[in-house]
């Protein structure tokens, strides 16, 4: 939603305050007043948990964030679109689940990616579909899944899964397009 | 330097996709397009910091209120329908990525959870997941995040009564290859 700015934007202009901020920030509040609530010991483990995830991505958070920016100086706006825009149909969702297993990182390296692909003329669907696929069948995740579960677990759950994504883009696009 | 590697391949692999991209904004407009680019994505981080900030916040104090180790208990015990119901509620809530709950989901398997326990407790977390929530609505908004938790909340318990039906009996030889 928010994130992309055109380069010809006004890029002078300080952090945004719109809707999703304001909301997020209420959250944050309501959370802030249960774990005060709670204890105090609450308070500091939920503060020193985010100020630790925050400077622990931070590295990550820069570098999706410059490919964001890199993507939408070069604007491939057509390449999107033929690929994983709204006319895109079958090919569209299986191309964004292949997508989606390969994107590396957590949400928030993810979602500004999927963002940008968002803002260049993805589908509804295949926007779906890649925050889908990259849940339930990526491959860094399979990475930590094998150790702990064995092979076996993860044929069962990973190949079951295949279908996922495709299902789930395939209802998008008969619901909204 | 291979642990450097094993530590930091993901930084290092979006690295490698930022000298592509810059590469190819080299060949489109030359230095002042690679210039504008690093540029754009320094500005629209600093335009969300806000929202990031908001995002990270929710996300560390919903971790702090919900207790691993609740969680835990309360899905070694139960089994069938209502078992596979009370994974995906704990897989929603359970806070982390995948090397908090994966470690956790392991222990349920030793502890003897189904296999359709398992598996609906990962895809509810996958899919359900509360802690990402904030950082989905903050960055892709509402619509595509109200419409995308719609449509996979069934997958979860489904899958999970799938894969049971199906898989159940093999639970044993799962929890074999584990422990060798």
């Amino acid at each position: 939603m928010a994130i992309w700015i055109p380069v010809s934007g006004n890029p002078e202009r300080g952090p945004e305050m719109n809707s999703a901020t304001v909301i997020l920030w209420c959250i944050a509040g309501v959370l802030l007043f249960f774990s005060w609530r709670a204890s105090t010991e609450t308070l500091k483990r939920g503060l020193e948990l985010a100020w630790k995830t925050t400077r622990a991505n931070l590295l990550l958070i820069v570098l999706a964030f410059v490919i964001v920016g890199f993507v939408n100086v070069l604007s491939p706006q057509e390449l999107v679109t033929a690929w994983i825009g709204p006319n895109s149909g079958w090919r569209g969702i299986a191309t964004s689940e292949f997508l989606g297993m390969l994107l590396p990182g957590g949400p928030y390296v993810v979602f500004p990616i999927i963002d940008i692909l968002n803002q260049a003329g993805a589908g509804l669907a295949a926007v779906i579909t890649l925050i889908t696929s990259w849940s339930t069948q990526s491959l860094l995740t399979v990475s930590f899944e094998l150790p702990f579960m064995g092979w076996r677990f993860t044929a069962i759950r990973w190949g079951l899964g295949l279908v996922i994504p495709i299902l789930v883009g395939t209802t998008a696009l008969l619901i909204w397009g | 330097m291979k642990s450097f590697f094993k530590k930091y391949w993901v930084q290092l692999l979006l690295f490698v996709v930022i000298l592509i991209l810059a590469g190819l904004a080299y060949a489109q407009g030359g230095w002042s397009d690679v210039g504008g680019g690093f540029l754009s994505g320094v500005s629209i981080l600093f335009r969300e910091s806000l929202l990031l900030a908001a995002a990270f916040l929710t996300a560390g104090l919903l971790q702090a209120l919900v207790k691993k180790e609740v969680i835990t208990r309360w899905l070694g015990r139960e089994a069938g329908i209502k078992g596979i119901l009370l994974a995906c509620l704990g897989g929603g809530l359970i806070p982390g990525g995948p090397y908090a709950y994966y470690p956790i989901a392991g222990a349920l398997l030793s502890s003897g959870a189904g296999l359709g326990v398992l598996v609906a407790f990962v895809s509810a977390k996958n899919l359900w997941s509360v802690s990402r929530l904030p950082y989905e609505f903050a960055i892709l908004g509402p619509t595509i995040t109200v419409r995308r938790y719609l449509i996979t909340f069934l997958i979860p318990p489904l899958l999970g009564m799938l894969v049971e039906w199906l898989f159940g009996s093999q639970l044993a030889a799962i929890q074999k290859g584990v422990q060798k």
